[in-house]
């Protein structure tokens, strides 16, 4: 029965091409767009579960309470005696792997070829208990030696080509020097849904020797190293408060009392603890920072899948539409069935066969549509997802239930209305032809709505993003090149390049400051008291040329002054927004003094500068200040160049970087572009929600199409009548198109306040937003119509087009 | 075989009721070939569905086969006519996007027989109407009389004991017409299968046993 089934369906798509390609090619886009959101989710939420032992690793993480104005904070950066302690103290701690991410691309040299790449380090039981099987090496020794260094397949490759890489030699400048290390084993590539990545993992006794090393060991005050415990089975040490509190009280045994006498922490109970974050939530706990990938809140992933799973949606609303308009083809054999025996369930199994049948070929489509859109879509995802079954066995489950749940959508509306039909009506003509009843127009709306809501919040977060990429951030970003000259020994370095690239014409100024600008380039923040009252100020450590570079108004004040020694000792350069905080005017502020910054230092105000956004405009300007302290090191050379094509000034600071620093690859990156990657979420979503916004109106006017076709179909006897009568061309497509407008119009109704409502709560995040104008809503509702009407109007004009004659002859 | 009593069928239009078949009533024995004659909308085909339980009459009694028709639900209804009756059509129906042989083989889907069964029924029957050689073409690659030969075999592929036929020659020529009431009589007399026919046509009728004749939905006169 099943064979026959099928059999007649697939002759049945095969009879109405027109009308499969629509429902396939829509289902297929559809189902290719879930699949992909679908893959994302599951990855994002089977994070870090790939290890057998997952259940029982935990990552240490500190709790600070919320303290005056300090809205406290949970992060993961753990000092360096940390692990050992635990294992030490604690019975229930199996063991300990500390380690020290890849956050930075070092300089790599492999036999004389310098590239950058990324170091981490890790205890050498790091391979026992997390799960990153080795290809070669043996994962119990293979980071035993401290000169030793697992690297991943991929790095092989960057660094090997194709040759065997097991016991040879990288050099990665560290510090000063560049340190031989021997490769002792080659990881398979980690996998895009794992908290902890390395291009090259070495060991992390080496990193406890380096100089920087020696000064974090055995120092609890030093924190900037991950810690993970593997825990005994059945341990509840990670829900036992009381003995990590007594652990912390051990090696912090005055932390409570000082911050009482300071008057910070006046509540019960201790102010800062320990805690242990099971591995399998680290990924979905936004509250915890720390790592090299950023968790990601559950709410994302769900609102991502139900945009996902909207677009769908009109997709198996144009299998239901158009299975209704094209009915009356049907009933011809649904009555033929009923006659010899055919019951109305045996019918509607045979129908949602149908649809499952269809929903199957749409997927093995759609599965095809995956895999050519995946590189795209992990650019705007930011991940490396592979569409992989041994990878993700979920997805067959998750994809074997997404055929049989869209078939049963898309399916059981029109199973039910075509069983139903009676054969002696179908015989007599007696049946209505229900292309456009109440359920579909209802159908047909709702894929508006969504269509025409996703349009609406794509030119609003478009609108924003505009708005924060060219609103004036207080300083001129544009033609600023930053040389990046971390790793290398920047105090000699910058002279000597200022000196060399001066030369160039083109280059119109060079300043060094500590930290570039942007995501990801980090920020200094200082705490100090000031007439009582806590206060939290940004520092930029740069030098004299700084504020001038980049176009900054002084408005109160002067800049720094070479010739004014006293101006790298104690002088600063403050914002508004400081003056404000301060309880200063602009005029008052120059000549005042921090007197507890520090115990040696006593900073003094020489100047202000209007305020600036160097942090994203979705965060209010908040004090800062700018110095040139000596203990500052120019890492980042701000290289102001002239207006036109950067290509030939890029190749000439090259050679001036070369003729300084011959041995290592020269950096760089735009000044604007390094901040638009602050809004490289937002610039995302707008991405992800225009492609579906796109999608779902492309779709819902698929269905449109297929359902003027029918409509026209089934009005052919009436429209000829008409014609005959006197009818006008443009009174017929009137009379087709209007129907279907009314629909879309309904659905700007419907849909305009719901995108507004959303995308208001949207905006509160962002300090600095636009309005939402009524010419967007304008702007959607004219395109929806106006995309709308030409789909239909198309098929409205072939009919109103066609001899009368012709279609009286036929009926 | 088939008993109406008192059958009557009407719609309300407008308020009045239109009958299209009044007071009923008809005893039709196993074995006998029935001609319902009449001229258009005097409740032919009605009478004919009903009989057929295709439709169901505003009121009387119909039994089939010793079982009070009214009285059945759906389900058991259904049952009783996919097994006991097959049907013969003046358009043929037949489903365009099946072949011959799946046309055929349909109505024994519904009942449930097994792939092989299914098999050596439709085969002998593509013998017996010697249509073997177009068992795999579509119907409408057939001429009219070829597909009214299918639609036959469908009819009978379930081996049922009353056949109805509503005007089974009016798309055909007098030629093909004629094999069709050969055929009707053949297996009226060699297989015992009851036959009810609607027809316009005196010669055909004469193929049957009994003849009724039908006007504004009454019996005129039947002979019997």
């Amino acid at each position: 029965m099943l064979i026959h089934y099928i059999k007649i369906a697939l002759r049945n798509l095969a009879k109405q091409k027109g009308l499969t390609l629509i429902n396939v090619l829509g289902l297929s886009i559809g189902l290719a767009c879930f699949t992909l959101f679908l893959l994302y989710s599951v990855n994002e939420l089977t994070f870090d579960r790939f290890h057998t032992k997952a259940d029982n690793i935990y990552r240490v993480y500190r709790s600070a309470a919320p303290m005056g104005d300090d809205p406290g904070n949970m992060d993961s950066y753990m000092p360096m005696p940390l692990g050992p302690a635990l294992k030490q103290d604690l019975a229930d701690v199996e063991e300990f792997v500390r380690m020290q991410d890849a956050g930075w691309a070092e300089f790599v040299k492999v036999e004389n070829n310098v590239s950058r790449m990324g170091v981490a380090f890790a205890d050498p039981q790091f391979f026992k208990v997390f799960s990153f099987p080795l290809i070669k090496g043996n994962p119990n020794t293979a980071l035993s030696d401290p000169r030793s260094m697992v690297i991943t397949q991929e790095s092989a490759k960057k660094l090997f080509g194709n040759a065997d890489p097991m016991g040879k030699t990288i050099e990665v400048k560290l510090e000063e020097k560049f340190e031989p290390f021997i490769v002792t084993g080659i990881a398979k590539d980690i996998p895009a849904n794992s908290t902890i990545t390395f291009p090259m993992l070495a060991n992390y006794e080496f990193l406890q020797n380096t100089k920087s090393g020696a000064r974090s060991k055995d120092n609890w005050r030093r924190s900037s190293y991950q810690t993970y415990v593997l825990l005994k089975e059945g341990s509840r040490l990670a829900n036992d408060k009381a003995r990590l509190q007594l652990f912390r009280k051990k090696y912090y045994p005055d932390e409570e009392e000082r911050l009482r006498k300071a008057g910070y922490w006046t509540k019960q109970g201790p102010p800062v603890s320990f805690g242990l974050q099971p591995m399998t939530t680290m990924h979905t706990d936004t509250r915890i920072g720390g790592g090299l990938v950023d968790p990601v809140d559950p709410k994302t992933i769900w609102i991502l899948l139900s945009i996902a799973a909207g677009v769908l949606l009109i997709a198996c609303i144009n299998f239901t539409t158009l299975a209704i308009g094209r009915s009356a083809g049907r009933a011809k054999e649904v009555g033929i069935r009923k006659v010899v025996g055919g019951l109305k369930r045996e019918l509607i199994f045979q129908f949602l066969m149908e649809a499952l049948l269809l929903t199957l070929l749409s997927t093995i489509i759609g599965l095809l549509l995956v895999n050519l859109l995946l590189p795209s879509f992990n650019n705007l995802s930011g991940r490396e997802l592979k569409f992989s079954f041994s990878l993700y066995p979920q997805m067959i489950w998750l994809l074997a239930g997404l055929i049989i749940i869209v078939g049963l959508i898309a399916g059981s509306y029109p199973a039910l209305v075509l069983s139903r039909f009676n054969p002696i009506e179908v015989w007599r003509r007696k049946l209505k032809l229900s292309g456009s009843n109440m359920f579909t127009r209802s159908l047909v709306t709702l894929q508006f709505v969504l269509s025409v809501g996703l349009i609406i919040s794509t030119l609003i977060i478009l609108q924003q993003l505009n708005f924060m990429r060219s609103k004036n951030p207080g300083f001129n970003k544009e033609n600023i090149v930053v040389v990046d000259a971390s790793g290398t020994d920047t105090d000699k370095i910058f002279p000597l390049f200022k000196q060399a690239a001066a030369k160039h014409p083109e280059v119109k100024g060079i300043s060094g400051a500590e930290i570039g600008l942007g995501e990801g380039t980090g920020y200094s923040r200082s705490g100090f008291d000031y007439k009582g009252k806590h206060k939290e100020v940004f520092e930029y450590f740069v030098d004299a040329d700084y504020i001038g570079l980049m176009g900054m108004k002084l408005i109160a004040g002067r800049d720094f002054d070479p010739r004014i020694a006293s101006d790298t000792v104690n002088s600063v350069i403050v914002n508004e927004a400081m003056v404000r905080d301060f309880g200063w005017t602009v005029e008052s502020a120059i000549g005042q003094q921090l007197p507890e910054y520090s115990d040696q230092l006593k900073p003094v105000v020489i100047g202000v500068v209007k305020d600036f956004h160097f942090r994203p405009f979705s965060e209010k300007v908040l004090p800062q200040m700018f110095h040139q302290f000596s203990d500052y090191r120019p890492f980042k050379f701000f290289v102001r160049i002239s207006e036109g094509n950067p290509a030939g000034v890029l190749a000439k600071l090259q050679d001036s970087w070369k003729s300084v620093v011959p041995e290592l690859p020269f950096k760089f990156s735009f000044l604007d572009e390094d901040l638009n990657r602050f809004y490289r979420s937002e610039a995302r979503w707008s991405s992800i929600v225009g492609w579906a916004g796109g999608i779902s109106i492309f779709l819902a006017c698929l269905g449109l199409f297929g359902l003027a076709a029918l409509a026209v179909l089934n009005r052919t006897r009436e429209i000829g009548i008409r014609k005959v009568l006197g009818a006008s061309v443009p009174g017929i497509i009137n009379l087709i198109s209007k129907d279907f407008l009314k629909l879309v119009l309904i659905a700007f109704i419907i849909a305009s306040p719901v995108a507004w409502y959303f995308m208001s709560r949207w905006l509160e995040d962002f300090a600095y937003r636009i309005n939402i104008t009524v010419w967007i809503f304008i702007f959607a509702g004219i395109t929806a119509v106006a995309i709308a009407l030409v789909t239909v109007g198309a098929q409205a004009m072939r009919a109103a087009m066609a001899n009368p004659v012709k279609s009286l002859r036929t009926d | 075989m088939l008993e109406l009593q008192h059958i009557s069928k009407w719609y309300n239009v407008g308020g009045a009721r239109t009958f299209i078949l009044k007071d009923i009533n008809l005893h039709i024995a196993e074995g006998q070939f029935i001609s319902i004659m009449g001229p258009s909308g005097s409740g032919k085909s009605t009478l004919l569905n009903i009989i057929g339980m295709l439709d169901e009459a505003s009121e009387g009694d119909y039994i089939f086969m010793g079982q009070n028709v009214t009285q059945l639900k759906e389900k058991q209804r259904s049952n009783l006519y996919k097994k006991h009756i097959g049907f013969v059509f003046q358009a043929y129906h037949l489903i365009d996007e099946l072949t011959v042989y799946e046309n055929i083989e349909t109505p024994l889907i519904y009942q449930d027989i097994k792939g092989s069964e299914r098999k050596a029924m439709v085969a002998d029957m593509l013998d017996r109407f010697q249509i073997v050689g177009k068992k795999d073409l579509f119907p409408t690659q057939l001429s009219g009389g070829q597909q009214q030969l299918v639609g036959i075999a469908r009819a009978l592929i379930a081996k049922p004991k009353l056949l109805l036929a509503d005007e089974p020659t009016g798309n055909l020529n007098s030629k093909q017409g004629e094999d069709i009431m050969e055929l009707f009589k053949k297996i009226n007399e060699e297989d015992g299968v009851t036959i009810i026919q609607v027809t316009h046509s005196d010669k055909n009728a004469a193929y049957g046993s009994h003849i009724i004749h039908l006007l504004d939905g009454r019996i005129e006169r039947a002979y019997v």
